[in-house]
C-alpha cells in the first residue's frame, strides 16, 4: 500500500438501490472502502455481488442510493455533470472487456481522444502517444483501425487509451476476459510494470485468476458487502 | 477542446453504415430535388404564362383612359394622344408600342350573329405587341391597303359560317353620338390562338377603319407597351407607370390588366410552401429515424465516449454534426438529381401546350428554368433543416448517463 497519505478512492456507507420491472433491488448494502494511491487492486466476487455498481459509483458512471464517494479528496456528490465528466477526463482511465475502442478512429487517434477533450496542444500529444503506444507494443499499428487488430493488440490500445492522460485512478472491468491466457498474461504484467514505474493506482473487477495472483490488495464482495478485504505482497 | 475531431468522428459514423447513409441521403436528396424541380417549373411556367399572356396580345403593360378598362365606354380615349405617343417615342424603358382602338359591336353573316369586341389595330406595329399576325391560319394578316379587311378567330367564323373572302358586316356605336355605323367587310384572314375569348369574340380591322367608324379619328383607346424590361410591369408603383398616369390617363402593367394571372401566382408560390412544409416534414421523420437507429446501435459506445470524459454538450454536437454530414451528403444527391432531371427536362421541354389556366392559354412547350437561389437556398434549407431536426437525438444522446447508455458496463 502506498505511504501517501491522501486516498485515491474513499467510500463511506456507499448503498445503490435499482428499481427493477417496480421491484427494487439492493445492489450494494454499505461498502466502506479507502484505496490509496499505487495499489494494485482487485475486486472479486460472484455475479450479481456488486462488484459492477460499485466500480460504476467509484467512476462516477453512476450515483448512489446513500452513502459518500470522494475520489482524490473531492466528493462526487457535490459535483455537476459537467463536472464529473471533467473529472473522468482528467482523474480515471477506463479499460472495458470488450475493448470498446471507438472503431471508426485510428489507433493512434483512439490513444489521442482524451487528449483532445483536454485540450492538450498537439505536440505534447503526438510525443505522449507515440510514448504510451511504443511502450505497449504498438508503435507499428498508429494508423490501423481497431478492428485490423487482434483482441489482444485491442486490449492494449485500450491500456494506452487509459494510461496515456495520467490518471491517477484506472478501472478495470474483466480486461483478460476476452483474452488468451498467454495474451492476458502479457498484458497484467504490462499493466503491472506501469504500475511500478508510474505510481497510478489499479481497481480490477475479475473472475481472473492471473490478475488476483498479481493483486497486492484483493477484496471480495458478497451480496453487496465487503466479504474480506486482504492485503497481499 | 478539438471541434475537428467531433466532425472528423462524424464523417466516418455516418460513413460506417453506407448503404443506411445512401437510402437516407437518397430520401432527403429527393425531397430536395422535389423542391428544386417543383420551383424550377413554377418559374417555367409563370414565364411561358406571362409571355403568352403578354406577347399574344396584352403587352407588358398599357396606357389607356381611366375607366375605360372597367366600363369599356367607347367615348373614353386617352387624353392627348399625340403628345403621349410623342414622350414614349423617346422613353428610354419602351422599347415597342402600338395603339388600338377597341369597340363592343355586333358581327353578322348571312348565316348568323355573334356580339364581339371589334378592335381596330396598326398593321405595321402590332406585330410588335401581339401575336396576331403569327396566329393565322388561313389567308394572311393585313395586306396591301385594302380597309374592308378583316381579321376574325376560327371559332367565330364557324358561328358564322364564313370562309375567306366571305362577306360580313359589322356594326358599332359612334363614340360620341351613339349612331350605329355599319360597315361590310371581307374576311381576309382567320386565326387561331386556342383561346377562346380570342377565337370567338373578337375581330380585328385596321386603326383607321375602326377610328372612322366609331367617329374617333386620331384617338385611341389603349395603347400597348413592350418593355426593355418586362419585370417593370409587376412594380405596380414603378415611375414609368406614374408618369403616364397624368392628365386622366392611368398606366398600368400586366398584373393590374390581369390580376388573377399575378394572384394564381402567389397561390401557387403559397402551393409550393405548403407541399415544401409537408415534404420536409416526410424527410425529417427520415432524418429522425436515421439518427435514433445509428444512436440506438451504438449505444455501448456512446456510454464508452461519456466515460472518457466527453461532456453532454459535446455528445449532443456529435449527433448533430453527423446530422450535419447526413444533410451535406443529401445535398449532393439532390442537386445532382435535379440537374440531371432539369438539364433533361430545359432541353426537351414539357408539352402543355394548349392548357388553359387562370385565363391564359400555354401556347409553347414548358421549359423549367434553373436559377442559382434554387441550388443555394434550398440545399441550405435542407441542411439547416436536417440539423435543427437533429436537436431531438441530440438532447437524447446528451442527456444519456453513461450508466445508463452502457446498461451492462463493469
Amino acid at each position: 500500500m502506498s505511504e501517501s497519505k491522501t486516498p485515491v478512492i474513499v467510500a463511506q456507507g456507499v448503498t445503490k438501490t435499482y428499481e427493477d420491472n417496480g421491484v427494487p433491488v439492493e445492489a450494494v448494502k454499505g461498502i466502506d472502502l479507502t484505496i490509496m494511491p499505487g495499489e494494485f487492486t482487485a475486486i472479486v466476487g460472484p455475479s450479481g455481488s456488486g462488484k459492477t455498481t460499485f466500480l460504476n459509483i467509484i467512476s462516477g458512471l453512476d450515483t448512489v442510493t446513500g452513502g459518500r464517494v470522494s475520489l482524490d479528496g473531492k466528493p462526487l456528490s457535490e459535483m455537476t455533470g459537467r463536472e464529473l465528466s471533467d473529472f473522468r477526463r482528467d482523474s480515471i482511465g477506463f479499460i472495458f472487456q470488450a475493448y470498446n475502442l471507438i472503431p471508426v478512429l485510428s489507433v493512434e487517434e483512439n490513444v489521442e481522444y482524451v487528449m483532445l477533450l483536454q485540450g492538450i496542444a498537439k505536440s505534447v500529444r503526438r510525443d505522449r502517444v507515440k510514448e504510451i503506444l511504443a511502450r505497449v507494443g504498438l508503435a507499428d499499428y498508429a494508423h490501423r483501425l481497431p478492428t485490423k487488430l487482434s483482441g489482444g493488440q485491442q486490449q492494449r490500445v485500450a491500456v494506452a487509451r487509459a494510461m496515456v492522460a495520467q490518471p491517477s485512478l484506472v478501472l478495470a472491468d474483466e480486461p483478460t476476459a476476452n483474452l488468451d491466457s498467454k495474451t492476458g498474461g502479457e498484458l497484467l504484467d504490462m499493466m503491472r510494470d506501469l504500475n511500478r514505474t508510474t505510481g497510478m493506482t489499479f481497481v480490477f473487477s475479475t473472475h481472473d485468476e492471473m490478475i488476483m495472483e498479481r493483486a497486492t490488495r484483493l477484496i471480495t464482495l458478497r451480496d453487496g458487502k465487503v466479504a474480506s478485504d486482504e492485503a497481499r505482497a | 477542446m478539438g471541434v475537428m475531431i467531433f466532425v472528423k468522428l462524424a464523417w466516418r459514423n455516418i460513413l460506417r453504415n453506407k448503404r443506411r447513409t445512401l437510402i437516407a441521403g437518397t430520401a432527403i436528396g429527393i425531397g430536395l430535388a422535389a423542391m428544386i424541380y417543383m420551383d424550377a417549373i413554377m418559374i417555367g411556367m409563370e414565364n411561358n404564362m406571362v409571355a403568352t399572356a403578354t406577347s399574344t396580345f396584352l403587352g407588358d403593360g398599357q396606357i389607356g383612359r381611366e375607366g375605360f378598362r372597367k366600363t369599356f365606354e367607347a367615348e373614353l380615349t386617352i387624353n392627348n394622344v399625340d403628345e403621349v405617343v410623342k414622350d414614349l417615342a423617346k422613353e428610354p424603358l419602351v422599347d415597342k408600342f402600338t395603339k388600338r382602338v377597341l369597340g363592343l359591336g355586333m358581327i353578322s353573316s348571312p348565316a348568323n350573329v355573334s356580339g364581339v369586341s371589334v378592335i381596330g389595330i396598326d398593321p405595321a406595329t402590332e406585330p410588335d405587341l401581339s401575336k396576331v399576325d403569327e396566329a393565322m391560319i388561313m389567308g394572311s394578316y393585313f395586306e396591301g391597303d385594302d380597309s374592308r379587311q378583316i381579321l376574325i378567330g376560327r371559332k367565330l367564323a364557324e358561328l358564322l359560317e364564313v370562309e375567306l373572302g366571305d362577306r360580313i358586316v359589322v356594326t358599332v356605336a359612334e363614340a360620341h353620338t351613339g349612331d350605329l355605323s355599319q360597315e361590310m367587310f371581307r374576311v381576309s384572314g382567320i386565326y387561331y390562338f386556342n383561346v377562346a375569348e380570342m377565337d370567338q369574340r373578337m375581330a380585328f380591322v385596321r386603326l383607321d377603319k375602326a377610328q372612322a367608324m366609331m367617329g374617333l379619328t386620331g384617338q385611341a383607346h389603349q395603347i400597348a407597351l413592350k418593355l426593355h424590361d418586362n419585370s417593370i410591369a409587376r412594380v405596380p408603383g414603378h415611375d414609368l407607370w406614374m408618369r403616364y398616369s397624368v392628365n386622366g390617363n392611368e398606366a398600368v402593367g400586366w398584373t393590374t390588366l390581369l390580376p388573377q394571372l399575378d394572384k394564381i401566382f402567389n397561390l401557387s408560390k403559397f402551393g409550393i410552401l405548403i407541399l415544401g412544409v409537408l415534404l420536409f416534414a416526410i424527410v425529417s421523420l427520415g432524418i429522425i429515424n436515421t439518427l435514433f437507429m445509428s444512436l440506438y446501435e451504438r449505444m455501448f459506445e456512446f456510454g464508452v465516449i461519456r466515460a472518457l470524459g466527453t461532456t453532454p454538450f459535446a455528445m449532443g454536437r456529435l449527433v448533430i454534426f453527423e446530422a450535419g454530414v447526413l444533410g451535406l451528403i443529401s445535398q449532393i444527391m439532390g442537386c445532382l438529381l435535379a440537374a440531371v432531371t432539369l438539364a433533361i427536362l430545359s432541353y426537351v421541354g414539357i408539352d402543355y401546350g394548349g392548357i388553359e389556366f387562370a385565363g391564359v392559354t400555354i401556347v409553347d412547350r414548358l421549359y423549367p428554368e434553373w436559377q442559382v437561389h434554387q441550388f443555394v437556398i434550398y440545399p441550405a434549407a435542407v441542411l439547416l433543416f436536417t440539423m435543427v431536426i437533429a436537436l431531438y437525438p441530440a438532447i437524447y444522446a446528451a442527456k444519456l448517463t453513461p450508466a445508463r447508455a452502457m446498461r451492462k458496463s463493469f
